[in-house]
C-alpha cells in the first residue's frame, strides 16, 4: 500500500444492491457541500470530484434549506448523465402529497428531470416505520414518483436505532437501498454492521453507508483512530456506497487517495480495529447521532413535536436560510 | 405464553386520519398486553388509608410501607429558597409523607443539605433514600460519596441508597465490574450506614434489565412510570413485572413526563397522570415538587387515594397512545436532555453547555 500513488487510479464501481446500475464506492455526502464557503467553490469540488470518478452523490430536500440541492445542481450542469443521483424527502411522517411536492422541488433544485435514487429521510423515530407505512404515507409517494419516472429508484435512511431500520424493513416494501451508519465504532454499539447489514443484503437491498467517521470524528480527533482507517473500514464492509462527508478540498483529496485502487482490509485488520475501540465505543460517546436529539434534523423535530433549539446550527439553516445564496 | 400483540384486534383503532392513527396500531397492541400484566402481578395493599390521610404501600417483600407519593430531590432544591424548601418538607411530613429521594449530585450538593436541613428533627418520621453517582468509577469514590451525602442529609444512616442514573449501555458492566460500586453497596449495607439498596435509571428498560440479570439482591429499583411509558420504550411492560415477581420494591417517577409536557399541551391533567401511577405495583411514585402550591395540588391526589381500576387506566393509556409513540413526551427517553453532566463526563460525552438535548 504504501508505495501505491493516490494521484491516479480508478475508483471501484460496485452493484447497487439487485438493481440494475453500479455506483462508486466512494460516495459525496450533500449536507458537507452547503459547508463550503461559496457556491463557485461547491462546483469546483463536484466537478473534480466526478472527474476523479465518483459517481455517487448524496443530498437531502431539508439540508441548509434546499441549499445543497442548489448547489449540486449547479455542480452537476452538463455532467448529469455521468453520476448516479440520490436526495431524500423529508416528510417526517406526513403525507405522501407533501412528499410529491418536495420531490419537484428537489428536481427543480437540482435541475434535472428524475432522480437515481429517492430515499425517506432521517427514520429516527420509534414510530416513523408505522406512519411511513400508513395509508396515504410516503411510502405510496414512492411508489407514485417510481410509475412516474421521477425516480429509478426508491430507499430510506436513518441515524439512531437497528430497531427501527429493522422495523421498516420486515414491514416488507420492496426497497432498493437502506442507508445507515457504518464505521468500526458501530461494531459495538447498537450496531447496525451487526444487526441491518446482513439483513439488507440476504434481501438482495442495496447497503449504503454513512458516517464512516462516527459523524463529528471524536474518535479521530482524540486519536483512537486515524481517518484514513476508518474510511478504509467502512468501505471494506459489504455496501455499494460509503457516503463520506467532503467540506474541502483537502478532506475530497484524501479520501480519494483511500478510495482510488481501493484495496479492502483483510477481516483480521478490521478486527483488530474493532477491538481497538471497543472500550471507548460502548458508551456511544463516538456516536452521539444514535444518543442525541441534536442531529435530528429540525423537519423531524418539528413534525413530531419534539423541542427546536433556536440556537443549533441546523435549526437556523432550517428557518433562515434563503436556498440559493450566498 | 401470550403475545400482547394479540389482543391488538379488540381496541379497532380509529384510521380516519393517518396522521392522527399512526402510532396507535402498534400503541393499542403493547397496551392491553402491558395492562393485563400489570393486573397480574398484584395490585399492592394499602394501608393508613381514610379521607384524609396519605395511603402507605408495602416497600417490596419487607414488612415496611411507605406512602404512595414521595419527595423528589431535585425538585426540592429547585424551590426559590432554602425557607420555601424547609417549608415544603415539614408540610409533606406532617401530611403524613414518608419517602424522600434525593441524589449525592443535585444542585452540587443543594438538594441533599436543604433536605437535611428541613428533616432536622423529624429523621425518624421519614424513609430516606439517596443516590450514589460514580457513573462507573470504583467503590473508593462511591463511600467517599456516602459520607458526603450523610454528612450533608445530617444523619448517620440511609434507608435507601441506590447507584444512580444508570443510562448508559455499558453501565451494568461497569458497575458490576470488580471493585465498582456494587461492592459499595455491600459494603454500606454491612457497616450499617444504609438499610437498603437499589439503582435508578430513566433511559432503556434493556439496561434496567441487564442491571437485574446479574441477579443482585436489589431491594428497589426506580423507573419512569406514567400512561406515556405504557406504549414508548415501556418500563411498565419490560421491569415493573420482573421487578415485582422478584420482590423488589418498584418506585415510580416521571409521572408527569419530567417536565410537565403532557399537562401543558393538554393530554392529560395532572391528577390523571399521577393517580395512573400511584396506581401501578410500585412502592411509591416519587413527584417532583418545587413549591408549595405544587405540593398541596399532589397532596390533594394522594389523600384519600384510591387506585383507579384498570378499565380507567387502560382508558387513559389508550388516549395517550397517539401522542406517546415517538417519545416527544418522554425526552429522558429519547434526548439526553436529561443525563446530568457528571455522568456525561464519565462516559467521555459533551456537557448539556454543548450537547444540550
Amino acid at each position: 500500500m504504501a508505495d501505491q500513488d493516490h494521484s491516479v487510479g480508478t475508483i471501484p464501481q460496485r452493484p447497487l444492491g439487485r438493481a440494475d446500475a453500479k455506483v462508486s464506492a466512494l460516495g459525496m455526502g450533500g449536507h458537507h457541500l452547503g459547508d463550503l464557503t461559496t457556491v463557485d467553490d461547491a462546483i469546483r469540488l463536484v466537478h473534480e470530484a466526478v472527474d476523479a470518478g465518483i459517481t455517487f452523490f448524496d443530498n437531502c430536500w431539508e439540508y441548509w434549506n434546499g441549499r445543497a440541492e442548489d448547489w449540486l445542481g449547479r455542480g452537476l450542469k452538463g455532467r448529469r448523465d455521468k453520476v448516479f443521483l440520490m436526495t431524500k424527502v423529508c416528510t417526517h411522517g406526513r403525507s405522501a402529497k407533501l412528499a410529491m411536492k418536495m420531490l419537484e422541488e428537489s428536481l427543480t433544485r437540482l435541475q434535472t428531470d428524475h432522480l437515481d435514487l429517492w430515499q425517506v429521510h432521517g427514520v429516527c423515530f420509534d414510530n416513523d416505520p408505522e406512519l411511513a407505512y400508513a395509508e396515504g404515507g410516503v411510502l405510496e409517494a414512492l411508489d407514485q414518483a417510481k410509475k412516474q419516472g421521477k425516480t429509478r429508484f426508491v430507499g430510506f435512511t436513518g441515524h439512531k436505532d437497528p430497531a427501527i431500520h429493522l422495523d421498516m424493513i420486515r414491514r416488507g416494501y420492496p426497497f432498493d437501498s437502506v442507508q445507515m451508519p457504518l464505521n468500526c465504532l458501530d461494531a459495538t454499539f447498537r450496531s447496525f454492521e451487526k444487526r441491518i447489514l446482513p439483513e439488507v443484503n440476504k434481501r438482495g437491498i442495496a447497503a449504503l453507508g454513512m458516517k464512516p467517521m462516527g459523524g463529528t470524528a471524536t474518535a479521530v480527533k482524540s486519536g483512537l483512530v486515524k481517518a484514513e482507517e476508518m474510511l478504509r473500514y467502512a468501505m471494506s464492509l459489504p455496501v455499494a456506497v460509503t457516503i463520506a462527508g467532503m467540506d474541502s478540498f483537502d478532506v475530497l483529496r484524501q479520501n480519494l487517495g483511500v478510495a482510488r485502487d481501493f484495496r479492502p482490509m483483510t477481516a483480521e485488520e478490521m478486527q483488530a480495529l474493532r477491538d481497538r475501540c471497543a472500550g471507548e465505543a460502548g458508551d456511544g460517546r463516538h456516536e452521539p447521532y444514535k444518543l442525541s436529539l441534536q442531529f435530528d434534523n429540525p423537519q423531524a423535530r418539528w413534525a413530531h413535536g419534539f423541542p427546536l433549539d433556536i440556537m443549533q446550527k441546523e435549526v437556523k439553516e432550517m428557518l433562515f436560510l434563503e436556498a440559493g445564496g450566498p | 405464553m401470550n403475545d400482547p400483540r394479540d389482543h391488538a384486534a379488540s381496541h379497532g383503532p380509529d384510521r380516519r386520519d393517518f396522521l392522527q392513527s399512526a402510532g396507535l396500531t402498534a400503541a393499542a397492541l403493547s397496551l392491553s398486553g402491558s395492562l393485563l400484566r400489570a393486573e397480574g402481578t398484584t395490585r399492592l395493599e394499602l394501608s393508613n388509608t381514610g379521607p384524609d390521610r396519605i395511603p402507605h404501600k408495602p416497600f417490596g417483600k419487607t414488612r415496611e410501607t411507605v406512602s404512595v407519593i414521595g419527595i423528589g430531590g431535585y425538585s426540592l432544591g429547585s424551590a426559590p429558597s432554602l425557607e420555601e424548601a424547609v417549608a415544603i418538607v415539614h408540610e409533606a411530613v406532617d401530611a403524613g409523607v414518608t419517602f424522600f429521594d434525593n441524589a449525592w449530585e443535585y444542585h452540587d450538593g443543594k438538594s441533599e443539605e436543604w433536605m437535611g436541613q428541613a428533616l432536622k428533627g423529624r429523621r425518624d418520621k421519614v424513609f430516606l433514600m439517596t443516590k450514589v453517582c460514580t457513573h462507573g468509577r470504583d467503590k473508593k469514590v462511591a463511600m467517599k460519596m456516602l459520607e458526603e451525602s450523610l454528612t450533608r442529609l445530617q444523619t448517620d444512616h440511609l434507608d435507601l441508597w441506590q447507584v444512580h442514573e444508570c443510562v448508559y449501555d455499558n453501565d451494568p458492566e461497569r458497575h458490576f465490574a470488580k471493585g465498582g460500586v456494587i461492592e459499595a453497596l455491600d459494603e454500606a449495607k454491612k457497616a450499617g450506614k444504609v438499610r437498603y439498596v437499589g439503582f435508578t435509571g430513566h433511559k432503556d428498560p434493556a439496561i434496567h434489565l441487564k442491571m437485574l440479570s446479574h441477579d443482585y439482591p436489589f431491594d428497589s429499583v426506580q423507573m419512569p412510570l406514567n400512561p406515556f411509558d405504557a406504549t414508548y420504550r415501556s418500563f411498565q411492560t419490560d421491569v415493573l413485572p420482573e421487578v415485582n415477581k422478584r420482590g423488589m420494591a418498584a418506585l415510580g417517577m416521571k409521572s408527569l413526563g419530567g417536565n410537565g409536557q403532557p399537562i401543558t399541551k393538554g393530554v392529560v391533567t395532572v391528577e390523571e397522570a399521577l393517580r395512573y401511577a400511584m396506581s401501578l405495583p410500585v412502592a411509591t411514585t416519587i413527584s417532583g415538587i418545587d413549591s408549595l402550591a405544587v405540593l398541596r395540588q399532589n397532596l390533594a391526589i394522594a389523600r384519600g387515594f384510591k387506585p383507579m381500576t384498570a378499565e380507567e387506566m387502560e382508558a387513559l393509556n389508550r388516549r395517550c397512545t397517539r401522542d406517546a409513540g415517538d417519545g416527544h413526551l418522554e425526552l429522558y427517553k429519547s434526548t439526553m436532555k436529561y443525563d446530568g453532566d457528571l455522568g456525561r463526563g464519565q462516559h467521555g460525552l459533551p456537557s448539556h453547555k454543548d450537547l444540550p438535548l
